[in-house]
């Protein structure tokens, strides 16, 4: 029975959000431990039925295994969950919009298995890479399930034009970021210096638009906002600072201390240590903090009006007053 | 109430289909092994006498190298194993191919996921990360390593590069594998000499080509020159630092040194002034590190590595600066279509060196007073640097250069040098020159 209290689209969009955050999280683990190929074949492990493997080689047997074969058993809990919310979303009156997502998820999460499948099957970089950007395309779809489905269908009320159209800019940057991130977390080692040269370029210019687009996101919606949205904007502030620091971090964890920039005098006087817990740590902290901030610039964007059909220029204008009421 | 539909089904679709194009974009290359292409290219220089055109001969004599170094060595994903290079097939199979966990759940390919992407995949340190790092990462293909307990110009022991493998090279790039368990990191060391071993000897088939062959002659296929004559001598180093006779010997520790103490305990005193006074007079350190050891003296040398690209770029470059000032309006047509040849190859020499070579650096000499000691920090690490220099830096070496040689300073009094240089990092009275004292910022 549906109740006029319970929010089920929403209760279920948020726990998938949990879910798959999770997942994002041991996915980025499988890249942080070249693990991706530690079973072979897919989708059975090493010939057993993925859901019957003994739990002991699993969890008993080497490290990458545990992390990939908890990847995929892991990803079929989101399907499932996903399969959930779409059905809920059918039943449950919610706005076209949220129907739409919860269609789009389940198209994504399919694709994502696959992917994910035939990453093993081709032992392919390319399809890792494909893999690898799907993953926060289907978290920023359930995000924004997740907000949308938390107003019951109702459009939100409209930004100024600066903040709508900077909210939309920081999803498509922060995306970009993944797919850059991507493409250096991936990176085959028969590319040419002058690849990486050009992604590492590219990554640092999207890191400075992300955080101007932060900074304009904070300044923007301080008056004239809804407070869902001066929130969502601060906090993606701060979580672009923190992201910067893991960035950093994350170079120094594999490379040391950037010594073509450096004097010699601060380099670090210890040597970087390959697999080591913390440099782990960090490297997959910052490709996580990238999908949150993601998540994050979809919840503003939609906090602050930027996905709404009717235009906001409009409304503001007062033609469409009364639109949003 | 406003339900109007926020984001249409097509715009979902065209978003996911373009991120998804743009995520995959920047295909895979195959694996395989780079072609040595700065030895290759000045190797082929035009000659008149060839019968058939320069590019033409020149390219047929590049794909025989690589069919060659392809039946002996394999390629990345299946390499062969030789048995004259003495190498271990199996660790070989561990360490080479892709990132993959066998039937047995083993992990295979750990050159390919811990090293490749800054040693590169040929061992030619040009790997994707290679141009921000400094130093650059060593390429093997030389067959020249720094750090290790043979003789100068002798190949390191086995032990020498698990050593670096587990303990990094500090103030570099180069991390610990000491995580790793003992069989990955023997594995990849033997992979090492593996790339090694295939770098020298494509490096011994050009070296012939370019001393032996006609611009028209191709090289001999038979098993007697390419495994007896090519092989057989690269792979005969490797396994001859497996003889005690390799390392370099060890003076006993002169009484009156405790390294435990620390150079400015009384018991080091002694020692370290002796040392200081070696650095400064026979020792020759002064040359390159200054007198302050703040690595001051001259900095505008190169490692071999680099010097081969500076000097090829000077050899290009002059040679370009000629051909460009030869008036060739008076030439006969066979002149012109040699010049016309010739700068064609100097420019595909430049083009070779752009592409395929890393933009060289100068090596500055090692600030001593930092503490950092990139070949290990023990004091018996620090007397192999000091006994036979570093292969392949300009750093030279005290000891002798041979066995049964004569150095510059005593075997025992190296440990004197060796005191020293352990000493700077916590002398606090150092002077800077003759007029004032060393302050904390000069350090840096």
């Amino acid at each position: 029975m549906q109740s006029s209290t319970v929010n089920l689209p929403r209760i279920v969009a948020g726990t998938l959000v949990v879910v798959t955050g999770l997942q994002l999280c041991s996915g980025a683990l499988v890249t942080t431990y070249d693990a991706a190929m530690a079973v072979p074949d897919w989708p059975s492990t090493y010939g057993h039925n993925m859901f019957l493997f003994p739990l002991r080689e699993w969890l008993g047997g080497p490290f990458d295994l545990m992390l990939e074969h908890g990847h995929r058993l892991w990803g079929t809990v989101v399907g499932l969950l996903t399969l959930v919310l779409a059905g809920v979303c059918w039943k449950w009156p919610v706005a076209p919009a949220v129907r739409s997502l919860a269609v789009a998820a389940v198209a994504l999460v399919v694709l994502q298995g696959l992917v994910g499948g035939f990453r093993v099957l081709l032992d392919s970089q390319t399809v890792a890479k494909v893999h690898a950007c799907a993953g926060p395309l289907f978290f920023a779809v359930v995000v924004a399930i997740a907000a949308l489905a938390r107003r019951g269908g109702e459009a939100v009320r409209p930004s100024t034009p600066l903040a709508a159209r900077t909210a939309a800019g920081l999803v498509g940057a922060a995306y970009l970021q993944l797919v850059a991130g991507a493409q250096l977390r991936h990176l085959d080692a028969a590319v040419d210096p002058r690849t990486f040269h050009f992604l590492v370029g590219l990554h640092l210019l999207g890191a400075v638009a992300v955080v101007g687009l932060g900074a304009t996101a904070v300044a923007a919606t301080r008056s004239g906002a809804s407070r869902g949205a001066w929130g969502w904007s601060r906090a993606i502030l701060f979580l672009v600072g923190c992201q910067i620091v893991l960035g950093g971090g994350a170079w120094v964890a594999k490379y040391g201390a950037p010594s073509a920039l450096l004097p010699e005098a601060w380099r670090m006087s210890q040597p970087v240590v390959a697999r080591s817990g913390s440099g782990a740590v960090i490297v997959t902290g910052h490709a996580v903090l990238g999908m949150l901030l993601l998540g994050a610039a979809v919840a503003l964007a939609i906090a602050a009006g930027a996905l709404a059909r009717r235009p906001v220029a409009a409304a503001v204008r007062g033609v469409g007053k009364g639109a949003f009421a | 109430m406003n339900r109007q539909p926020i984001l249409p089904p097509t715009l979902v679709l065209v978003v996911v289909t373009v991120s998804l194009a743009a995520s995959g974009c920047g295909r895979t290359p195959a694996a395989s092994f780079r072609p040595n292409l700065v030895a290759a290219s000045r190797t082929v220089e035009p000659d008149a006498e060839a019968e058939k055109p320069w590019r033409e001969w020149a390219g047929n004599r590049q794909r025989q190298v690589a069919t060659i170094l392809e039946a002996m060595f394999g390629t990345p994903d299946d390499p062969v194993v030789l048995p004259e290079t003495g190498l271990d097939p199996a660790k070989i199979q561990l360490a080479a191919g892709p990132v993959r966990s066998d039937i047995a759940g083993r992990k295979n390919g750990l050159y390919r996921e811990h090293c490749a992407h800054c040693h590169g995949i040929t061992g030619d340190g040009m790997g994707p990360t290679a141009a921000f790092l400094n130093p650059y990462p060593r390429d093997y293909r030389p067959g020249k390593f720094k750090f290790k307990s043979t003789w100068r110009d002798a190949k390191p022991t086995h032990a020498d590069l698990v050593t670096i493998l587990n303990n990094g090279i500090v103030g570099t790039s180069m991390p610990s594998f000491a995580l790793l368990s003992p069989a990955q990191v023997d594995a990849l060391a033997e992979y090492v000499k593996y790339l090694a071993i295939r770098g020298e000897t494509e490096l011994a088939l050009y070296t012939h080509i370019e001393q032996e062959l006609e611009a028209q002659d191709s090289l001999p296929e038979d098993r007697g020159f390419l495994v007896d004559e090519i092989l057989a001598p690269v792979a005969a180093k490797w396994q001859a630092v497996a003889e005690p006779s390799a390392q370099i010997p060890v003076a006993a520790v002169p009484a009156g040194i405790d390294f435990a103490l620390g150079g400015d305990h009384p018991t080091n005193k002694e020692s370290v002034e002796k040392g200081r006074k070696l650095f400064l007079g026979d020792g020759g350190c002064v040359k390159c590190h200054g007198p302050t050891a703040l690595g001051d003296g001259q900095a505008n040398d190169y490692d071999d590595w680099n010097k081969l690209v500076v000097e090829a770029r000077k050899e290009v470059g002059g040679g370009l600066e000629t051909a460009h000032g030869v008036s060739t309006s008076a030439m006969s047509p066979e002149d012109l279509a040699e010049h016309k040849a010739r700068l064609e190859w100097l420019e595909t020499r430049t083009r070779v060196l752009d592409g395929d070579a890393l933009k060289p650096r100068t090596i500055p000499p090692r600030n001593l007073r930092l503490g950092l000691y990139r070949g290990g920090r023990r004091p018996l690490d620090i007397y192999r640097r000091l006994y036979t220099g570093i292969n392949g830096a300009p750093m030279p070496g005290v000891g002798p250069s041979a066995p049964g040689g004569k150095g510059t300073v005593p075997d025992e009094d190296i440990w004197h040098i060796v005191n020293y240089v352990l000493s700077l990092p916590y002398d606090v009275d150092g002077e800077l020159g003759a007029d004032r004292a060393m302050a904390a910022k000069d350090r840096f």
